[in-house]
């Protein structure tokens, strides 16, 4: 297999969400982003201090949802105050036509990535 | 040799500012190198060169005013701090900033890099920033740099770093190289693979290994081997409005095909 084999389109950007730490329930908001490829989405979660097993994944029509737990406690001081989290978790709304029976994920150093097939529709057009 | 901040006033509307709390550093007369740091690809520049900072203990000496950045302060410990920021150790200056720039300012910020090399007779500059990595190999980042001048050609070639043959650089690098290479300051930029929308400190200890030959020392890079995952959670902000500030004037990060 030569180099040119691996070449795929890859947006210049992924679409990013805003974070939004929810102090009272400890929980932080993981970074994450979503890249189109020709026929499929990636979908990246950085989910440092995790473990694969401790990773739920769910998907609801096109909302797909993670939740986390942290192996270890991890405090932030704001404003003097030091403040504990013991989750991450998070909700993304996915694009339209996606396959999400077969949708697969994998958890590599820390990050999840999460591999959404799109539907394939329409029909061929005969060329006279 | 004392140099006297308040004495420099650079143009392109930007200016070094003296810090008065602190003893400027006697510069020795050795060739002077200068380290840019900025947050850009998996803010792998921040990373290193704030590790190099705090490793090497390096003076604050002053800040790098840019006109039209918005202003911006941070507090540390009840301490004021600009968000361009100069260290200084024996003929080693960095310039630091905690604030990415987004085309327009990239252009300013690079002026103003200028100016201080001339002010300080900076015989060379190393960058330090990530790349994204499209198909990474098993066995971890790699390291490739780009030389805007023959003579730092050497000194990839003696610390057997490869050479960034092909892709396109944009943003901060690119107005950095841009200024550079028309004058006869070389520049040479070590560009380390990496998750480019995810801080990446691993893709960071590569580069500081890298930075650390090529500035002959020797650095520990424990500690930051240690914080890892640590240092990933906390600068999620900065990695966000990274990608927002490029994102928004369609500036776009490093990419290479191999």
């Amino acid at each position: 297999m030569n180099n040119f084999d691996k070449f795929e389109f890859r947006m210049a950007f992924p679409m990013i969400s805003s974070l939004f730490d929810d102090i009272e329930q400890r929980i932080l908001s993981p970074l994450s982003c979503l890249r189109e490829f020709d026929n499929y989405w990636m979908l990246e979660f950085d989910l440092p201090l995790v473990d694969k097993k401790d990773i739920d994944v769910t998907f609801d029509e096109n909302i797909i949802s993670i939740k986390a737990k942290l192996k270890e406690e991890y405090s932030e001081e704001k404003q003097g105050n030091i403040i504990k989290f013991e989750y991450f978790k998070k909700s993304i709304s996915l694009p339209e036509r996606i396959n999400v029976k077969k949708t697969t994920a994998k958890f590599q150093k820390g990050r999840l990535e999460i591999k959404i097939p799109k539907k394939i529709v329409g029909h061929s057009i005969k060329i006279n | 040799m004392n140099i006297m901040l308040e004495n420099l006033r650079f143009s392109f509307n930007c200016k070094i500012v003296k810090n008065n709390d602190l003893e400027l550093a006697k510069i020795s007369p050795q060739e002077k190198t200068l380290l840019v740091g900025f947050p850009s690809n998996g803010l792998v520049g921040t990373f290193s060169i704030s590790y190099l900072i705090h490793h090497l203990k390096m003076k604050y000496i002053g800040d790098v005013e840019v006109s039209d950045l918005p202003s911006t302060l941070f507090v540390e410990e009840g301490e004021i701090l600009a968000p361009i920021r100069v260290y200084n150790k024996n003929n080693l200056f960095v310039i630091i900033s905690d604030v990415p720039f987004d085309q327009y300012l990239a252009e300013k910020f690079a002026l103003a890099v200028h100016a201080f090399c001339k002010d300080h007779t900076i015989k060379k500059i190393v960058l330090v920033s990530g790349m994204e990595s499209v198909n990474q190999k098993e066995d971890g980042p790699k390291i490739y740099g780009l030389v805007t001048h023959p003579i730092l050609e050497s000194k990839l070639y003696d610390n057997q770093i490869p050479k960034f043959l092909n892709g396109s650089i944009f943003g901060t690098d690119a107005a950095i190289i841009s200024v550079f290479r028309k004058t006869n300051i070389p520049v040479m930029v070590l560009y380390a693979e990496c998750h480019s929308f995810f801080p990446d400190p691993e893709a960071s200890i590569i580069a500081i290994v890298t930075l650390a030959k090529i500035l002959d020392i020797e650095i520990d890079i424990k500690d930051i081997q240690n914080k890892i995952d640590t240092l990933r959670i906390q600068h999620r902000n900065l990695m966000e409005e990274t990608l927002r500030t490029l994102q928004e004037k369609k500036t776009r990060a490093p990419q290479i095909y191999r």
